[in-house]
């Protein structure tokens, strides 16, 4: 399903959403300040020897041309390539380890990591020309005490895809562990989701678990797992086509599988769980380490363009931080996906904490001793 | 004109700075990764304290210990599935083939132009519940629905690695076999030998060093496969080289993943040098 998009339409939605962001901030630790600190004269005359090249190290599904449009557009001659990660952990660990690119996408709650192990640079938003249409909620999201280390981007929800032809309308996280559809699960192959949606079927606070919790949350994933028909780890590369040939039933998702299923005329469902959807928000950072500065610069700027914003909304129903896009969502199926309509949604929305080192290590090891049994 | 110990450093050399590099190089930062205290993904120029934690982690997780026993069982299995599949094949190709042996052998290489991964993936499309072999048990109505078991299970990690690897596998034992005398066979078959006590007396033990070669080459590389358990192996089918792959992309722990690396290549070690003490290679190819 492709929607239309007219600008500056619904400042209730521009609302909501900057409402959605705004919750999503809270209880982290960025704080606001100088966000134009940058190093335009390094940046400068670095430009003159740039390569003309961007390395950018992406989530499956992203690389295609409609997430990048506005800057194909404006840079003809850019030769950009993608590096491509599964899951946060995993997009860290390729930074870490010495990943090449120039840019690289992730999702909140690894903020910090990024800026302590001082993979990522400084971003000059005096250089964004989109930078005004980002609402201050979302830009406040990518500082780190009060430099502008990320640009937000994505936005949008995890939450139970399932198969509207197999199975009743889905009202609950636990339908991951129903044994009625024994074989045709599919969870996300991460422990922090996992931890996640244990969190919310049994009411704890994901970022206060003790060990008998954390020890409860491994026995009732290694429990499920021959629920799975398997466990997921790109979202357009086995997840959509496992969900749409009938193979998976219900699935750990985020919107985009849902939106290419639905716009395929497959029958399918997006639940609004009971214990409420998971939120999140995906950042873009530049890498300590690029040659490319200022054309990172412009990719990031163009990202933030309306023409590529549209397109991650109405193509793949995720949200975008260009604020005149979100506002201009007037599309029935748009607003119910968003939940702009929805005057609870800020109740029952799970938005993404932020991950320290030793939640990040212990929820890991538990998936992967999961995946071990 | 260069002397034959002029030459050698030339011959050698450039091997063994290539070996040094890409082999014992990595294998050496792996194995003091597998002795650095705490997690993360880290690189050479970060402080170092060594620490056995990572080992007793292994060790001590008795899921970790069953699965590295449950893909050494894998890996003993398809190593003996693919010699015994790929030996009639090479049989044939030495003593059957004449003089389109060559052709033969060209066919069987054909798959090689093909990626490994392309492979993998075409064996899920396969094993699908609208792949070939569900659709043809279905019309030949052995079956009313798809059989899951087919694909993203253990099974069908088996069957796609042992397809994987036969082409390869036929390889040892054809160059094994085309160092069998056919004198000898003349000899035999003069004494009165028939076809069966010929190849049992003299084909199977003087082909015997290229099936072990061919068994070990297959078992090693298996133990640690993660790919092929990845794309058709599903929650069942994983491998102990899946968690170690984990580790160092999903859980960004590289130390961890890289103890279990240490881990898994002792073991081989062990069973493959256990194995060449029970097997006497020298008497087998005399």
């Amino acid at each position: 399903m492709r929607a239309r998009l007219q600008p500056y339409r619904n400042p209730a939605a521009v609302a909501m959403s900057g409402l959605l962001l705004l919750s999503a901030c809270a209880g982290t630790q960025q704080s606001t300040g100088d966000a134009s600190a940058g190093e335009p004269s390094v940046a400068e005359s670095a430009a003159a020897v740039e390569p003309n090249e961007l390395l950018v190290l992406e989530w499956s599904g992203y690389e295609a041309e409609d997430f990048w449009t506005d800057f194909k557009t404006a840079q003809p001659e850019a030769e950009v390539a993608f590096e491509f990660g599964d899951t946060d952990a995993n997009i860290l660990a390729l930074m870490q380890g010495g990943s090449q690119a120039d840019v690289f996408h992730f999702y909140t709650g690894w903020q910090q990591f990024y800026v302590d192990e001082g993979l990522v640079r400084e971003i000059d938003t005096s250089q964004l020309e989109n930078w005004d249409k980002v609402p201050p909620e979302y830009q406040e999201l990518g500082q780190i005490d009060g430099k502008q280390y990320f640009i937000p981007w994505d936005w949008g929800f995890t939450s139970i895809l399932y198969n509207t032809d197999e199975v009743d309308e889905v009202t609950s996280w636990d339908a991951l562990f129903d044994p009625a559809y024994e074989g045709h699960v599919s969870m996300w192959n991460d422990g922090p989701g996992a931890v996640a949606v244990s969190s919310y079927i049994n009411g704890w606070d994901e970022t206060a678990l003790t060990d008998e919790q954390l020890a409860q949350i491994e026995a009732d994933w290694i429990e499920q797992k021959p629920l799975n028909a398997f466990y997921w780890t790109g979202e357009y590369v086995d997840l959509c086509p496992a969900v749409q040939d009938g193979t998976v039933w219900v699935a750990y998702a985020w919107q985009g599988c849902y939106a290419t299923a639905l716009a395929a005329g497959d029958p399918v469902g997006y639940a609004k769980p009971e214990e409420g959807r998971n939120s999140w928000v995906g950042l873009y950072g530049i890498s300590a380490d690029t040659d490319s500065y200022e054309l990172a610069l412009e990719f990031l700027d163009n990202k933030l363009a309306e023409t590529t914003c549209a397109n991650a909304v109405s193509l793949f129903y995720y949200g975008c931080a260009n604020g005149d896009v979100m506002a201009g969502i007037d599309d029935p199926v748009l607003i119910e996906a968003f939940g702009l309509d929805d005057p609870t949604i800020l109740e029952t929305t799970n938005f993404t904490p932020l991950v320290t080192e030793e939640q990040r290590t212990a929820w890991t090891s538990m998936w992967e001793r999961v995946q071990a049994e | 004109m260069l002397s034959r110990r002029g030459t050698l450093p030339f011959l050698v050399g450039p091997p063994l700075v290539w070996l040094a590099l890409f082999f014992l190089l990595p294998l050496f930062l792996i194995a003091a990764f597998s002795l650095r205290a705490g997690s993360g993904a880290v690189g050479p120029s970060e402080p170092w304290a060594p620490s056995a934690e990572h080992y007793q982690e292994v060790i001590g997780t008795p899921a970790f210990v069953r699965l590295l026993g449950v893909s050494v069982l894998m890996a003993l299995g398809i190593a003996g599935l693919a010699t015994v599949l790929a030996y009639p094949v090479a049989y044939f190709l030495t003593f059957r083939a004449g003089s389109r042996a060559a052709l033969f052998l060209t066919l069987l290489l054909i798959p090689f132009a093909v990626s490994y991964l392309l492979r993998v993936m075409a064996w899920k499309l396969m094993l699908g519940p609208e792949g070939g072999i569900n659709s043809l048990l279905g019309s030949l109505g052995l079956t009313h629905e798809p059989l899951s078991l087919l694909l993203y299970s253990r099974p069908a990690v088996i069957i796609t690695l042992v397809y994987i690897w036969i082409p390869f596998a036929a390889l040892p034992i054809y160059a094994a076999m085309q160092r069998i005398g056919r004198n000898h066979l003349e000899a035999a078959a003069d004494l009165g030998a028939g076809p069966w006590a010929r190849f049992w007396r003299i084909t199977v033990p003087l082909s015997m060093p290229g099936a072990i070669a061919t068994f070990f080459m297959v078992f090693i590389p298996t133990v640690g496969e993660y790919v092929t358990p990845a794309l058709v192996g599903g929650t069942g089918g994983v491998m102990y080289g899946n968690i170690i792959q984990g580790y160092f992309t999903r859980s960004a722990n590289w130390p961890l993943g890289s103890a279990m690396a240490m881990i898994m290549l002792a073991l081989t070690l062990v069973l493959v040098a256990g194995a060449l003490r029970l097997i006497d290679l020298r008497r087998l190819s005399a």
